[in-house]
C-alpha cells in the first residue's frame, strides 16, 4: 500500500536480489536468494528476530543478532516480501527476482534500497502447531461495517449463532459463548458471554487484524478456551510525528444502515505515539424477502484512544475503549406462553408486521463496555522480554422487555427488567527467556483476575465474586525442519455466589482447580508444504447461569433450571493440519477431534413447569460427554491469469457420547465457492476486481430423535439453502500516495427466502433478504 | 511478580458490594388469579384461585383450585389479578382496567358445551376487556376453563390473535 510509506519504522536497509546460477538460456532459475538487514528507522540499530517472509511461498527467515537475514533457493519471479516484528508496523513490498548475469553481485553486495517498509508486531501468541486463520488487509476491509461475529464468518470453520439479524456470536468448530474466548487487544473480553443473545461488545474497527485459533488453547489463555480463541488486535502505535488516519464509510441497503469510522494517529517524537478512533452505526428495520422485521434497528457509538512510549528496551502503552450499543429485538419474538409460540409456528410468519423505521422500541438491549488497559514491556540487557499487562473492564447490560409495567408509576421509571453489571480486573506477567542455543524459546507467565457481578431486576443469575490465578510455561524447540512445542498450566478459581433463597441470603462457595497441557509439532516438508499437529487440553468452570438459572427464557419459551453441583468441563483436543502454498495454488486442510468431559447442556425434563402463563417445557443443565469432530478444507487457485477460484468446505460431527445421540443447535455442514477476476488497472482505477460467490448450507440432519419438545427444539431444522453474492472493488488515486478504496458487495443476490438453523429467531421469521453494501476507505 | 501480587492484593480489598445483593425486584409480576363467581340473584360468592407467590419456578404454585359450579345457572364472573410478592399487595387488575385498550381476557371452555361466557365490560374503544362478565352453565359435565390475559399494546382488535399472554391458566371445571 502506497500510503504505508509514511509510516516508517524499519528500513529493509540492504536488499540484495541475486541469482547465483543464471545460465543464459535458462527459463527459470531456482537458486536465487534474497538477503539483507533490518534496521530500526529511528535509531538505525539492527533489529534481531524480525521475520522476513515471502508471502507467495510462505517461506522466510528470521534476522540474526546483527539484523541480517537470507532466504535461499528461490525461483525467479515476482514476490511480495513481508517483514514483521513485535512493536513495529508490518511492511509489504514487491520484489522482482530477475535474470541477471552479474554473478559478482553476490560478492560485492550491492545495496539496493527498496521502498520504505512499515513493520508490525507479530507477537506469537498462538502456538505455531495450532490451526490459525487470520483476517487482515483487504479481506478484513471487505467485512467493514459488519459486526464482529459476521466479519469472522468469512473464515473457514467459523459460523455464527444469531438472534435475529443484529446479534451474532462467533461459533468455532461448533462451539460458542463460554467455550470461545475473545481477546480484545490482548485482554480477555468479560461480558456476559453465557447468553446466546449476548453479542461480543467489541467494535471491529479497532482491529487491523483478527486471528482465530481453532482448537483448545487453554495453556496460554486459561479457562474457557475450549473451542478456540479470537484475537482482536489493533495496529501498533506510530512514533513518527506526521498525523495519519483512515476514514471508513459503509452503507447497507437492508436496514438502511450507515456506518462511519474515523481513526487518526501520530506521534510526539522521542518515541511517543497516539491514536484516537471512533465509530458510529445506525440502522433501521431489516427486511426479509417478503416483510420487514419490526423493531430490528441498531444504534452504536464506539470510541477508543491509545497512547504509548517506545524506546529500545522499554515500551509502555495505555489504551481505553468504550463500546455503546442499543439493539432492538424483533418484537415478534416475544413469547408469553407456549400457546403463543405454537400460534406463531402454525402461522409460518410473524403476526407483527411493520414498515421501515429507525425507531428502537421495546424489547431492546442497552449495552456499554469500558476497557482500560496498561501494558509495559521491558527487555533487560541480559536478554529476554518481561511484560506486564493490567486491565479493568466494566460491562453494563440492560435488557428491556416488550411490555412496560402496567403500573403507571413503575412504567414511568422505564427501568430495565434485567440489569447485569460485571466488573473485571485482569493482570498478566509474562517473561520470555532469551533463546537458548538459538533453538529453544519459551515463556513463563502468571495471570490473575478478579471479577464481580451485580444483578438487578428479575432474578436470572445471582451476584458473584470470582478470583482466578494461573501459571503457565511454554517452550518451543526448533530443529531443522521440525518445530516442537510443549506447555503446561495450572489454574485456581475461587467463586462465591450471593443469592436469596426463600428470602434468606445464601453464599455458596466454589473452588475449581485445573491442569492444562499442550504438545505440538510442526514439520516443513518443503518450502511450500508444512504439516502441524497439536494435542491440547483446556477447561471451563461452570458459569453462574449454568449453576443458578431459574426462570422462563423469553423468546425460547423454555423454563431453564441450573444445577449448583455442576463440575468443570475438560476438553481434550487433537488437531492435524497441512498447508501448501505454491505460486498458483494455496490449500489448507485441517482435521479436529475434540472430546469434552462433563459437557454442560440443557437436558429436556419429563415434567413441564407450571407458571401463571401456562406450562412451559422444562430444561435442566446437565453434564454428559461430547465429541466434536470434523474437517475444514480450503483451496485457492489461479485458474487462468487474472482469474482465481476459491473453495471452502466445513464438516462437523457432534455427538453426545454418553447417550449416543446428536446434540441440538450444532452448525450444519457448509460449502462455499467463489470466482474472482482481477482487472488490475482500468483507466484511472487501480486494483479493480469483481467476483461472484455461492454459499451452500446443508440441512442439519443430526438432531436428537424423539418428540420435538423432548429434544430441546420446537421445530425440525430448516431445509438446506444456497445464497449467491457479488463483490467488486477498485482504488482511485486522489493525490500523491493517497487513494480511495471503493468496495461493493451484494449479499443474498436473488433475495432467497431461507432460515438458518443457528438463528434463534428461525421459529418466528425468515432471514434477511438482499443487502447491497458500498464501502469507501480513505487513508491519509 | 511483586507488582502483580501487590495489585491483586489491592484489588481483593475492593469493596465491591457483590455480597449485598438486592432482593429480587421484578418490575411486574402476576402471582395470583382470583375468579369470583356470584350466582345471579344471590350474594353468595365463590372464589377459585391460582396462586404462586414466588413467581415462575422456585416453589410450585401454593394454590390451584378446581372450579365447581351448578348446572343451568348464570354466574357473574369477576377476575382479580394480584402481585402478592410486593408489600403492600399490588392490584394488577386495577391497572389492567386503566389500560383496557391494551388488554383482553379470553375464556375458553373445553368442551364448549359446558358453559357460555359473555363479556360484561368495554374499554375506551368499545372493545371488550373481560374483567367482568357472566358465565352461563349448561347441563352437568366436566372439562376445563382456560383463562388468558392477552397483552395487546397498539394492536387490540377484539380478537385474541395479537399480542402475547400475560396470564394463561387452565382451571379444572365441574358443572354439577
Amino acid at each position: 500500500m502506497n500510503t504505508n510509506n509514511h509510516i516508517r519504522f524499519v528500513y529493509l536497509h540492504t536488499l540484495l536480489l541475486v541469482c547465483i546460477l543464471c545460465p543464459t538460456f535458462a527459463q527459470e532459475s531456482c537458486d536465487c536468494f534474497i538477503k539483507g538487514v533490518v534496521l530500526d528507522k529511528e535509531s538505525r540499530q539492527p533489529i534481531p528476530g524480525a521475520a522476513v517472509i515471502i508471502k507467495e511461498l510462505q517461506k522466510g527467515a528470521v534476522t540474526d543478532v546483527d539484523g541480517h537475514y537470507r532466504i535461499d533457493q528461490l525461483c525467479q519471479g515476482q514476490y511480495t516480501l513481508i517483514s514483521r516484528i513485535l512493536g513495529y508496523r508490518e511492511i509489504s513490498q514487491s520484489v522482482t527476482l530477475v535474470h541477471t548475469s552479474e554473478q559478482n553481485v553476490l560478492l560485492t553486495e550491492d545495496d539496493i534500497h527498496l521502498k520504505d517498509v512499515n513493520v508490525t508486531a507479530q507477537r506469537a501468541q498462538a502456538l505455531s502447531s495450532q490451526t490459525v486463520s487470520q483476517l487482515e488487509g483487504k479481506t478484513l476491509d471487505q467485512t467493514r461495517g459488519q459486526s464482529l461475529g459476521d466479519a469472522l464468518r468469512t473464515i473457514t470453520g467459523v459460523t455464527t449463532l444469531q438472534t435475529g439479524s443484529s446479534i451474532a456470536k462467533p461459533v468455532i468448530h461448533g462451539m460458542h459463548s463460554n467455550r470461545v474466548l475473545i481477546l480484545n487487544n490482548g485482554i480477555r473480553q468479560e461480558g456476559q458471554q453465557w447468553g446466546s443473545e449476548h453479542a461480543p461488545e467489541i467494535d471491529p474497527f479497532v482491529a487491523n487484524r483478527m486471528t482465530v485459533i481453532k482448537g483448545a488453547a487453554g495453556v496460554r489463555f486459561g479457562s474457557d478456551a475450549i473451542g478456540g480463541v479470537i484475537l482482536v488486535e489493533p495496529a501498533p502505535l506510530p512514533t513518527t510525528k506526521t498525523v495519519h488516519g483512515e476514514l471508513n464509510l459503509v452503507g447497507f441497503t437492508n436496514g438502511r444502515q450507515g456506518v462511519a469510522s474515523l481513526q487518526t494517529e501520530g506521534g510526539f517524537g522521542k518515541g511517543f505515539g497516539w491514536r484516537v478512533q471512533g465509530t458510529i452505526k445506525r440502522g433501521g428495520n431489516v427486511r426479509t424477502p417478503n416483510y420487514y422485521l419490526d423493531n430490528t434497528g441498531i444504534s452504536e457509538q464506539n470510541f477508543s484512544a491509545a497512547m504509548g512510549y517506545r524506546a529500545a528496551r522499554f515500551r509502555s502503552e495505555i489504551y481505553y475503549s468504550r463500546f455503546n450499543s442499543q439493539i432492538g429485538i424483533f418484537s415478534g419474538s416475544h413469547i408469553g406462553s407456549l400457546t403463543d409460540l405454537q400460534a406463531v409456528l402454525e402461522n409460518g410468519e410473524p403476526f407483527v408486521k411493520s414498515g421501515f423505521s429507525y425507531t428502537i422500541g421495546r424489547p431492546y438491549q442497552q449495552i456499554s463496555h469500558d476497557l482500560l488497559k496498561w501494558k509495559t514491556d521491558w527487555k533487560p540487557v541480559a536478554g529476554g522480554d518481561l511484560s506486564l499487562t493490567l486491565a479493568r473492564q466494566f460491562d453494563d447490560r440492560m435488557e428491556y422487555d416488550l411490555h412496560r409495567p402496567k403500573n403507571d408509576s413503575l412504567a414511568a421509571l422505564n427501568r430495565p427488567e434485567l440489569r447485569f453489571r460485571l466488573t473485571t480486573y485482569t493482570g498478566d506477567l509474562v517473561f520470555e527467556h532469551k533463546p537458548i542455543a538459538d533453538k529453544l524459546t519459551g515463556s513463563l507467565g502468571i495471570s490473575g483476575f478478579y471479577q464481580y457481578n451485580i444483578m438487578n431486576g428479575r432474578p436470572l443469575i445471582p451476584n458473584f465474586r470470582t478470583y482466578n490465578a494461573g501459571i503457565f510455561w511454554i517452550e518451543k524447540l526448533k530443529q531443522n525442519r521440525w518445530e516442537y512445542e510443549a506447555g503446561l498450566r495450572y489454574d485456581y478459581r475461587h467463586m462465591q455466589v450471593f443469592r436469596y433463597e426463600n428470602k434468606v441470603l445464601q453464599k455458596p462457595l466454589y473452588v475449581f482447580q485445573n491442569f492444562s497441557g499442550t504438545l505440538g509439532a510442526t514439520f516443513s516438508v518443503s518450502d511450500q508444504w508444512s504439516m502441524r499437529f497439536n494435542a491440547g487440553t483446556s477447561w471451563r468452570a461452570p458459569n453462574v447461569s449454568e449453576l443458578f438459572s431459574d426462570g422462563v427464557h423469553h423468546g425460547a419459551a423454555a423454563y431453564e433450571l441450573g444445577d449448583s453441583n455442576l463440575r468443570p468441563e475438560v476438553a481434550y483436543n487433537l488437531n492435524l493440519s497441512t498447508n501448501y502454498s505454491g505460486k498458483r495454488v494455496q490449500t489448507e486442510v485441517g482435521f479436529f477431534y475434540n472430546t469434552i468431559q462433563n459437557y454442560i447442556y440443557l437436558k429436556p425434563q419429563a415434567e413441564p413447569i407450571l407458571t401463571i402463563r401456562g406450562a412451559f417445557p422444562s430444561f435442566k443443565y446437565t453434564q454428559t460427554d461430547a465429541l466434536y469432530a470434523g474437517m475444514d478444507a480450503g483451496i485457492q487457485a489461479e485458474l487462468f491469469p487474472k482469474l482465481s477460484g476459491t473453495s471452502k468446505l466445513s464438516l462437523l460431527y457432534v455427538q453426545d457420547t454418553r447417550l449416543n445421540q446428536p446434540i441440538v443447535m450444532t452448525p450444519p455442514n457448509r460449502w462455499e465457492n467463489g470466482l474472482r477476476y482481477d482487472f488490475g488497472k482500468v483507466g484511472k482505477w487501480r486494483d479493480a476486481y469483481a467476483g461472484v460467490g455461492n454459499l451452500w448450507v446443508a440441512r442439519q440432519n443430526r438432531v436428537p430423535a424423539g418428540p420435538r419438545s423432548a429434544n430441546s427444539d420446537f421445530l425440525p431444522p430448516p431445509p438446506a439453502y444456497s445464497l449467491w453474492n457479488l463483490t467488486a472493488g477498485f482504488a482511485v488515486p486522489v493525490a500523491k500516495n493517497h487513494q480511495i478504496d471503493v468496495g461493493l458487495t451484494v449479499n443474498n443476490l436473488f433475495n432467497t427466502v431461507y432460515r438458518d438453523y443457528l438463528n434463534r429467531f428461525r421459529y418466528y421469521a425468515d432471514d434477511p433478504g438482499r443487502n447491497v453494501s458500498v464501502r469507501l476507505k480513505w487513508k491519509f | 511478580m511483586v507488582t502483580l501480587g501487590a495489585s491483586m492484593t489491592l484489588l481483593a480489598g475492593c469493596n465491591d458490594k457483590a455480597d449485598e445483593p438486592e432482593p429480587a425486584d421484578e418490575n411486574e409480576l402476576i402471582t395470583t388469579v382470583n375468579l369470583k363467581f356470584t350466582e345471579s340473584g344471590t350474594t353468595t360468592t365463590q372464589t377459585f384461585s391460582y396462586r404462586d407467590t414466588d413467581g415462575d419456578g422456585g416453589q410450585a404454585p401454593t394454590k390451584f383450585d378446581k372450579i365447581t359450579l351448578k348446572a343451568n345457572k348464570t354466574y357473574d364472573l369477576a377476575v382479580e389479578l394480584l402481585d402478592e410478592s410486593k408489600t403492600p399487595v399490588d392490584d394488577v387488575s386495577k391497572e389492567v382496567a386503566e389500560k383496557g385498550i391494551e388488554h383482553l381476557f379470553v375464556y375458553t371452555l373445553t368442551p364448549n358445551t359446558l358453559a357460555t361466557y359473555t363479556y360484561g365490560d368495554k374499554d375506551a374503544k368499545n372493545l371488550p376487556i373481560g374483567l367482568k362478565g357472566t358465565l352461563k352453565t349448561n347441563a352437568a359435565g366436566t372439562g376445563k376453563l382456560k383463562v388468558q390475559l392477552r397483552h395487546q399494546p397498539n394492536a387490540k382488535d377484539g380478537t385474541p390473535t395479537p399480542g402475547s399472554d400475560d396470564v394463561n391458566v387452565d382451571f379444572d371445571l365441574t358443572v354439577q
